[in-house]
């Protein structure tokens, strides 16, 4: 079987939904923008490619039709390269990751292009017609149930309290702000040109709090819940894109070879605990790598909630070490669609950086799904 | 000369205010103020007033956007801005000196037709003038606003020998048509009219008040209510101005005032009023004034003053049956009776009346232009020359000539101040002929309507007029323009009158309020004998009168001002168009009484998002709307927001000037009627049971969240329903009469909750929502 390799990855600045500079960007513009950086930073013949698969968890509106076909042309490649948009909510762009992956591995192409893009300001979350199934929601309502709730839900089952998930967002916050400060997301953000602004810069971040000024939110989804707005990730607009080859094609064609993907997997639980997920997902994929926890040397772990990344860290006890090295979604934002690309992406290049061996990239999804990639250094 | 653009130089209250109802007309204005020393943001001032405009309350701007429209800047960088601008009006500090060398300035950089104009209360027009050049004094006048000037409709205009006619005409002209205001022309006299009439008169009610021993709430309940005068009275109003104006406002009338002025006789500043300024008790803006709040044991209590004493005690209000028996009696009686408030009103009346007529022709050569002045610069519902009238002019000098008081010449012959000839109201002057009282052009009020005979139809809830041309117009008159089955018959019997004798029907009256909703007491009477047929009876008649109004071989437009809730803002969205006066307060507002719109206007506002082309496409985005709006009881603060909310649609209008809103509504009537249709019915592909469930999990994470209380779910799942379109599925589109089928349903069974009898009983007690 040939091996699978991610030789390329960047992605939009994150900026925050409704009031950031990017609202005004429809989102397969911005995809398309940050497709066209992917094949400038790797170097990639367009016309090899074989598919663009792009992930979003609301396929309509700006981001709806095949969004993914419409963004080829938007982006200059050319008409042979076929598009697929795929949902699997906040798990969308690491599912293309794997559905390239899968196609590689049966020989139905050598290159493709995987990419996210969610505009939480242009689509609402929950879209615009939300139509649920009157019987579904009798007999299985959980089916439905708001992020926020799940958070709680999470933070009760666990004991986790308020001040650790503040402590938690504060970390996150403060990882980010030193990863921009040092320049490090220099090398992974393509810079955005819009009507009247060209935007280079990561918008979310809230790098003044402190537990102290996040102790006075008020809850954001319950009234006597613990879960504020300063321990949840920000609604975002953003893309993100990772170039995922054969390796005998990177190699073929001297293209920069961040990491192998090892294993992949995807899992179910409870919709009402989603924000689990990635630990039963992260266990089959051990299981598949024949790992344990303890050989993972980096994680990526999409912070959807403070409460539900501290929930799954009870489960995998992974040293803070070794977790999200540059923070996460809490500080930079999670536009749904594009955060599976960007933390897969991130962690095949902090695999190189840190020159480490193994890297696991997990995310919960709504309605109660987790999903999990784990790469391996070459 | 039309005014396109203005400026406005100086940024205090008064200058950032008038700025900004210059830009509720649309107008783009300049706001400029000078630079503070050492300033490193150079438009500081002005900056900070146009954020402070927009958390002031009550509102200046009548939409938020329109701040877009006030540019902020200085008095050294920007003035060659003023070179393209038609109209400045000088609102800096009341200096001679200063305004004018501001004047020098603006003389050499505004166009030379450039209108300038100063919001001056004090200072007279022939000093501000005095040495500059012509041109200058050919375009230069006074227009002094009133506060707040967007709710304030009295603009003062008083103009020079050599200013320009057309100049003011185009003034006078843009004030009233843009801004709303009633331009009265004055001549150059201290206080021109409102203020010198008004400062006499508080005076005399606060050194009275302590010359008698009265209250503060004695005098405040008596100088107010029964004489048509706001209820902040003598000493509300006083802490509202500021009493640390007061030695200013004094010694300022008393430098300009003629020394036979009436005023010197009661001018004094009484020691309590002086120690309260020393003492930081200058009004609601200080530490608190007559009235303040104290905080005793953690609660606000509302305490006055002892006039006597200086002491503060808790608040005691009179008894309101005992000031509302004062109408009752009629105003001779009570004002001859012996009671301590009885006398204290004469005095303060005798002397300010007495005091208004005698200043006829200083002030202005017609009576008519000082009850103006006072009716929309002081809120008094009638202004001195009407109270006069009411109170009786031939009694009224008779007490005076037998108190051996001066009776002034105008009332001498004691001829009534206003008297109907040939259906017109007409003035008296001094030498006691009458004259039409002068209307503007283009100006058509019901009340003059009212003069020319009686109504076509009338019972006591409502009125038909004609109002000329082949319009009717529709007069609610109920206590506060409550709808009831009178109102309904009234409806019905004009739909008849109309379809035979006219060509259009307007919906308007001249109250503050075009309508505060069902009559809930009537409600509330059938609920307690649990006579639910009543009941359904009331949601019928209205549904089946809206829809025949609706539907009616003539077109309709409804032409509200103020408050337009529930029932009231039902009959608007039934209507072909609004015509809606700028200060609109329109919502659909049943579910603070536990209820849902149930006289069509959840069809007829779900209608509205729904046939809106720029709405977002798909079946959840017009009921969302529909279901937010009603859900929460949302109420417009201006037509400009009625607009916002759909209340009002493209084809709907705003007139700033409610006196020319039945103008307007009649010329948009007229303009209907030409080949009108009814309109289509619409139809309602609604998708039923999945929306209801998606509004459902939106109100209880409302509920989770702590925003909603538990019966608030009850109500909304009530509405949820209604708006889904019930058991509708979307391929099988729903009618009208569906829709209406549903609201009622939905009407009954929450009628009959004890949770919305607490609502309806804790509104009609308290006239608030209660939370339960």
């Amino acid at each position: 079987m040939k091996n699978v390799v991610i030789a390329g990855y960047c992605r939009s600045p994150f900026s925050p939904a409704n009031k950031g500079r990017l609202i005004k960007v429809r989102p397969d513009d911005l995809a398309a923008q940050v497709v066209k950086g992917l094949i400038g930073k790797t170097g990639v013949n367009p016309n090899d490619i074989e598919d663009l698969i792009l992930g979003c968890a609301f396929p309509e509106g700006e981001q709806g039709l095949n969004v993914a076909r419409l963004i080829v042309p938007l982006a200059g490649l050319p008409i042979s390269v076929a598009g697929a948009t795929v949902n699997r909510f906040c798990g969308s762009s690491m599912q293309a990751i794997h559905m390239a992956a899968g196609a590689i591995q049966m020989d139905a192409g050598d290159v493709f292009i995987c990419a996210g893009a969610e505009s939480m300001t242009r689509i609402p979350m929950g879209g615009f017609n939300t139509l649920p199934n009157p019987a579904l929601y009798e007999a299985f309502p959980q089916a439905y149930i708001s992020m926020g709730d799940t958070a709680e839900n999470l933070a009760k089952q666990y004991r986790i309290n308020r001040a650790d998930q503040e402590a938690f967002a504060v970390q996150s916050q403060q990882k980010a702000y030193a990863a921009q400060q040092q320049g490090r997301f220099a090398d992974e953000i393509i810079p955005i040109t819009t009507k009247s602004d060209r935007v280079d810069v990561d918008g979310c971040l809230r790098p003044e709090s402190t537990s102290a000024s996040l102790a006075q939110l008020p809850p954001a989804f319950q009234a006597t819940g613990s879960v504020t707005a300063g321990t949840s990730s920000p609604l975002t607009d953003g893309a993100a894109a990772v170039l995922v080859c054969s390796e005998e094609y990177a190699d073929a064609h001297g293209l920069a070879k961040l990491a192998r993907i090892k294993s992949i997997a995807v899992s179910g639980c409870a919709p009402e605990i989603m924000g689990i997920g990635p630990v039963s997902a992260t266990r089959k994929a051990l299981k598949r790598a024949g790992l344990e926890l303890d050989d993972i040397d980096i994680v990526e772990l999409n912070e959807a909630f403070a409460a539900q990344s501290l929930a799954v860290l009870k489960e995998l006890p992974i040293p803070a070490a070794k977790l999200n090295l540059d923070g996460g979604a809490i500080a930079l934002g999670h536009p749904l669609g594009a955060s599976g690309a960007r933390i897969t992406g991130k962690a095949a290049s902090l695999l190189k950086r840190e020159n480490k061996r193994y890297v696991l990239a997990t995310m919960c999804i709504g309605g109660g799904q987790g999903i999990a990639t784990i790469l391996e250094a070459i | 000369m039309n005014i396109q653009k203005a400026a406005v130089i100086g940024a205090g209250v008064m200058g950032a205010s008038i700025a900004a109802h210059i830009s509720n007309a649309g107008i783009p204005v300049y706001l400029l103020d000078i630079v503070p020393k050492d300033a490193s943001n150079r438009n500081i001032i002005a900056e900070t007033a146009i954020q402070k405009l927009l958390k002031a309350e009550p509102a200046p701007f009548m939409h938020k956007h329109n701040a877009r429209l006030v540019t902020a800047g200085n008095t050294e960088d920007h003035l060659q801005w003023l070179a393209d601008v038609d109209w400045v009006i000088e609102a800096v500090i009341e200096d001679p000196k200063i305004k004018k060398s501001l004047y020098q300035k603006l003389y050499d950089v505004c166009r030379k037709d450039c209108l300038i104009s100063s919001n001056t209360s004090t200072l007279p027009l022939h000093l501000l003038t005095r040495d500059m050049p012509e041109n200058f004094r050919q375009r230069f006048m006074i227009t002094h606003f009133f506060n707040p000037p967007r709710y304030m409709r009295l603009l003062e205009l008083v103009s020079g020998p050599l200013t320009r006619p057309e100049l003011v005409s185009a003034i006078s002209s843009f004030a009233d048509i843009n801004l709303g205001k009633n331009c009265v022309t004055c001549k150059d006299t201290p206080g021109f009219i409102a203020n010198r009439i008004g400062i006499y008169w508080q005076l005399c009610g606060m050194l009275e008040a302590i010359d008698l021993g009265l209250t503060v709430e004695q005098a405040d309940a008596v100088i107010s209510y029964p004489f048509g005068i706001p209820k902040t009275g003598i000493f509300g109003l006083l802490d509202l101005v500021g009493l640390d104006l007061i030695p200013h406002i004094l010694s300022g009338m008393k430098q300009a005032l003629p020394p036979d002025d009436a005023f010197h006789q009661v001018n004094r500043l009484p020691e309590l009023v002086r120690k309260m300024i020393a003492d930081g008790y200058t009004g609601r803006k200080g530490k608190g004034g007559f009235y303040r709040l104290n905080e005793i044991n953690g609660k606000r209590v509302k305490e006055s003053i002892n006039l006597q004493t200086g002491e503060y005690n808790r608040s005691e209000k009179p008894d309101p049956d005992a000031i509302k028996s004062i109408k009752k009696a009629g105003l001779p009686a009570f004002l001859s009776s012996r009671g301590a408030t009885a006398v204290y009103a004469w005095r303060v009346l005798s002397k300010t009346l007495s005091y208004a007529a005698s200043l006829v022709p200083e002030i202005s050569d017609d009576i008519v232009a000082i009850d103006s002045a006072m009716h929309d610069g002081y809120n008094w519902k009638y202004g001195p020359f009407e109270l006069l009238d009411q109170i009786g002019v031939a009694w009224f000098t008779g007490k005076l000539q037998a108190e051996n008081r001066d009776v002034p010449p105008l009332l001498a012959e004691k001829h009534p101040l206003y008297k109907v000839i040939a259906d017109k109201l007409n003035f008296v002057d001094l030498v006691g002929n009458y004259h039409p009282v002068p209307r503007a052009e283009g100006l058509l009020l019901l009340s003059d309507i009212k003069l020319q005979g009686p109504a076509i139809l009338e019972n006591p809830s409502a009125s038909l007029w004609n109002i000329g041309d082949g319009v009717a117009c529709l007069e609610f008159h109920s206590k506060m323009n409550t709808l009831d089955m009178d109102s309904m018959t009234l409806i019905r019997q004009s739909i008849d009158k109309v379809s035979s004798e006219f060509s259009a029907l307007v919906i308007h009256n001249e109250e503050d309020n075009f309508s505060a909703g069902a009559n809930l007491g009537l409600l509330m009477q059938a609920i307690d004998n649990s006579d639910w047929a009543a009941v359904e009876q009331l949601v019928i008649q209205g549904q089946e009168t809206y829809k025949a109004l609706k539907f009616a071989p003539f077109p309709v437009v409804g032409a509200p001002s103020g408050l337009a809730l529930g029932g009231g803002c039902e009959i608007l969205l039934h209507c072909d168009a609004i015509q809606a006066h700028a200060e609109l307060y329109m919502g659909l507002v049943e579910v603070g009484v536990g209820l849902i719109p149930a006289w069509g206007g959840c069809k007829e506002y779900l209608r509205r998002w729904l046939i809106l082309p720029k709405r977002p496409r798909g079946p959840i985005p017009p009921l969302v709307k529909a279901f937010e709006t009603i859900g929460l009881a949302k109420v417009s603060k201006s037509a400009a927001e009625a607009k916002e909310l759909l209340f009002l649609g493209d084809y709907d209008a705003i007139t700033m000037n409610k006196h020319r809103l039945l103008a307007d509504a009649k010329a948009k009537a007229l303009s209907l009627s030409e080949n009108y249709a009814a309109p289509e019915p619409c139809v309602y592909p609604m998708p039923g049971k999945t929306a209801k469930i998606l509004l459902s999990m939106g109100i209880k994470a409302f509920h989770l969240l702590g925003k909603a209380t538990d019966y608030d779910v009850a109500v909304s799942e009530k509405l949820a329903h209604v708006l889904s379109g019930g058991e509708s599925d979307i391929t099988s589109p729903l009618t009208e009469d569906d829709l209406l089928a549903l609201e009622r349903e939905a009407f009954m069974a929450l009628v009959k909750q004890p949770g919305t009898r607490a609502r309806l009983e804790h509104m009609l007690e308290t006239g608030k929502p209660l939370r339960n």
